[in-house]
């Protein structure tokens, strides 16, 4: 790319003797014969090198290149001084301190000429480029900065738009980001719970061992995986699967850690639930075999001593004691059956008595109830029929009944009533069953509580599960579950009521059946 | 002419419950005979008249449900009551003509057997009177 020399004199034949020595260059070569000129055209074009004659007579030499310098823009200019009068030292640093970058003596050696003016061309060239590689330069910084701020706007709007709660660490495990949701669950502010404050939202019981395990994983690099309670803005705890992956550089070097937690509170839920019907058809299922094994020599026995029953070699004492032992097998019998039969869960829906469910529940915790003291008064006004699965029917009532003995312990009343009836709201016609017991009562502040699934007032046992899955039962029933405690004073009471609803309660033919099993 | 005593087969792979199971309804006033599979109730049905066969469910080899389907196959006017200690009616055990539990009890059974009886006099009544 030629470039432009600028050459000043006054007088026109040295001009030109001089674009005869520089046109081999192939530079472009433009003449000023002022100092006047010579402004002008550096002005308009860009110069890479201005060739001058000192001493010039409208204007010094020095004086114009103090000019050219004065100019921002022209400070780098590489200005050659020709002079045809011989310079001192003194004079030369004087010209270099005016901005001179070169002398050039008269007579003007061609060679020399074209030499010195070559090397400022290929400097200001080069110039040239370097700056046009910078300004390349900064425009592809620009674009990749803008290129940097899409994909990490793109990158928010993707971490607050997945229902997970996310967050991102530095190498030595403190927060720096959090995603939106794990605002708007936990309720804090980046200042609460930056670098390691999160400890704020999680459960006491189970901090030390989450951060212990954190800790371990940040240490190590390996991939972190943890299920535990946090507590959200409503301050209850729901529980989540916390997982983290290291994010490493080109050379292994972990350089940030990219967490999620997954609310698994649901599916906790549904496990415990799962558990439990499990156990219960194992149950079942155990039930089942046992009950067989047993049946077979239990036939056996009956059958012996139904042959032992007035057999001539016996006497009164040995027939008396041969009876004992054939009531005493009955009650057997009657245990083995109760129970297979409590744990056989039909196929499809059959016509259910709960009326007999009732009986059947209270039978299997006669025990319980006479060794805590309470009295049982039934009213059964109805068969109770529904159509539906006899043992988880059988659960609800056995879970309420059992309820109401644990809340009997020194003794008490134990009422159950069962009945047509409408519900109040719906207006449907069902069966009602009412269980009313004299004991501890419900407190206030637990009663709207006490269908939640994992909430017990009993200290020890229970899973605090047993009302809220018969809850579960009942509304698949369609029917409704409803409670109400008095504690005052010495008067305590609990009613729980169950409606399910019933298309008739006729006795059908099925009805009968249920009934003579 | 008197009525003959009405013959009763009885099926089970285990001995005591067989034997005392037979003393039961001779007492009853049946004439009993035993078989310890379901070939050999097969064997016993194909060599001699019997007027029902009564039959333990669970055994080894044949079920009593595959023995009942095989008995009402050749002469489907033979009852056939299945007797179990499972309480649930097993899959192809409704062509016998009743299932007992053995929960019951020995009165149970005696009833269970003379209603069938009951059930089936048609046939029988008028081969028995002579």
């Amino acid at each position: 790319m030629p470039v432009n020399i600028l050459m000043v004199d006054d007088q026109p034949g040295k001009l030109l003797s001089y674009e005869a020595i520089l046109s081999p260059l192939g530079e472009n070569l433009l003449k000023a014969n002022s100092g006047r000129d010579a402004l002008e055209m550096l002005l308009k074009t860009d110069i890479a090198v201005v060739l001058m004659d000192v001493s010039m007579p409208d204007i010094d030499g020095f004086q114009l290149a103090d000019m050219i310098r004065e100019h921002p823009r022209f400070q780098k200019t590489a200005i050659i001084f020709i002079s045809a009068v011989h310079l001192t030292d003194v004079d030369r640093i004087k010209g270099y301190e005016r901005g001179a970058v070169d002398y050039i003596s008269v007579p003007v050696i061609p060679e020399l000429l074209r030499a010195k003016v070559t090397v400022f061309a290929e400097l200001y060239r080069k110039t040239q480029q370097l700056e046009k590689l910078n300004r390349e330069l900064e425009e592809r910084v620009a674009e990749r900065t803008e290129e940097l701020r899409e994909s990490e706007s793109q990158f928010r709007s993707l971490a607050n738009s997945i229902p997970q709660l996310a967050w991102m660490a530095n190498p030595d495990g403190s927060i720096f980001w959090y995603n939106q949701r794990w605002y708007d669950y936990t309720g804090t502010t980046f200042e609460q719970v930056k670098g390691w404050g999160w400890g704020l939202v999680h459960h006491p019981d189970h901090l030390q061992e989450v951060e212990r395990k954190f800790r371990h994983c940040i240490k190590t690099g390996e991939p972190w995986e943890d299920t535990f309670p946090l507590r959200g803005a409503d301050d209850n705890y729901r529980w989540f699967l916390s997982r983290a992956l290291p994010i490493h550089d080109v050379n292994g070097k972990i350089v940030r850690w990219f967490g999620t937690n997954t609310d698994i509170t649901e599916r906790k839920l549904a496990e415990a639930a799962l558990v439990k019907s499990e156990r219960l058809a194992a149950m079942g299922r155990l039930a089942g075999i046992i009950a067989h094994e047993i049946n077979n020599p239990l036939e056996a026995i009956s059958n012996a001593f139904f042959l032992l029953r007035d057999h001539p070699s016996l006497d009164e004492e040995a027939r008396y004691y041969s009876k004992l032992a054939e009531e005493e097998l009955a009650r057997v019998a009657h245990i083995t059956k109760q129970t297979l039969s409590f744990y056989r869960e039909s196929q499809q829906p059959v016509a259910v008595s709960l009326a007999e469910v009732l009986e059947n529940v209270i039978e299997l915790q006669s025990r319980k109830l006479q060794l805590s003291g309470i009295t049982v008064e039934k009213r059964v006004y109805t068969r109770g029929v529904v159509q539906g699965y006899p043992v988880e029917l059988k659960q609800v009532f056995l879970n309420l009944i059992a309820n109401a003995i644990q809340a009997m312990p020194e003794g008490g009343r134990l009422r159950i009533r069962l009945g047509q009836s409408s519900d109040r709201r719906s207006g449907r016609e069902g069966v009602r069953v009412s269980i009313y017991d004299t004991g501890t009562g419900i407190l206030p502040e637990h009663a709207k509580r006490i269908f939640e699934p994992f909430f017990s007032t009993k200290d020890t046992k229970g899973t605090g599960l047993g009302l809220w899955i018969s809850k579960g039962i009942v509304q698949k029933y369609e029917g409704t579950i409803r409670f109400r405690s008095i504690r005052n004073g010495h008067v305590r009471a609990t009613c729980f009521s169950v409606f399910i609803p019933a298309l008739s309660t006729a006795e059908t033919p099925e009805v009968k059946a249920a009934l003579v099993a | 002419m008197t009525n003959r005593r009405r013959v009763i087969l009885c099926v089970d792979d285990e001995t005591n419950p067989l034997v005392l199971r037979k003393l039961v309804l001779e007492k009853a006033g049946y004439e009993v005979i035993t078989a310890r599979s379901g070939n050999e109730a097969l064997q016993v049905t194909g060599s001699r008249p019997v007027d029902l066969v009564l039959s333990d469910y669970l055994m080894p080899g044949m079920t009593g449900a595959e023995l009942a389907q095989h008995l009402k196959a050749k002469n489907p006017n033979l009852p056939v009551i299945l007797i179990s200690g499972v309480n649930d009616i097993p899959p192809g055990a409704n062509v016998a003509d009743a299932f007992l539990s053995k929960v019951e009890g020995p009165d149970a059974l005696g009833k269970q057997i003379a209603a069938v009886f009951e059930r089936n006099r048609g046939p029988q009544a008028s081969s028995a009177n002579c």
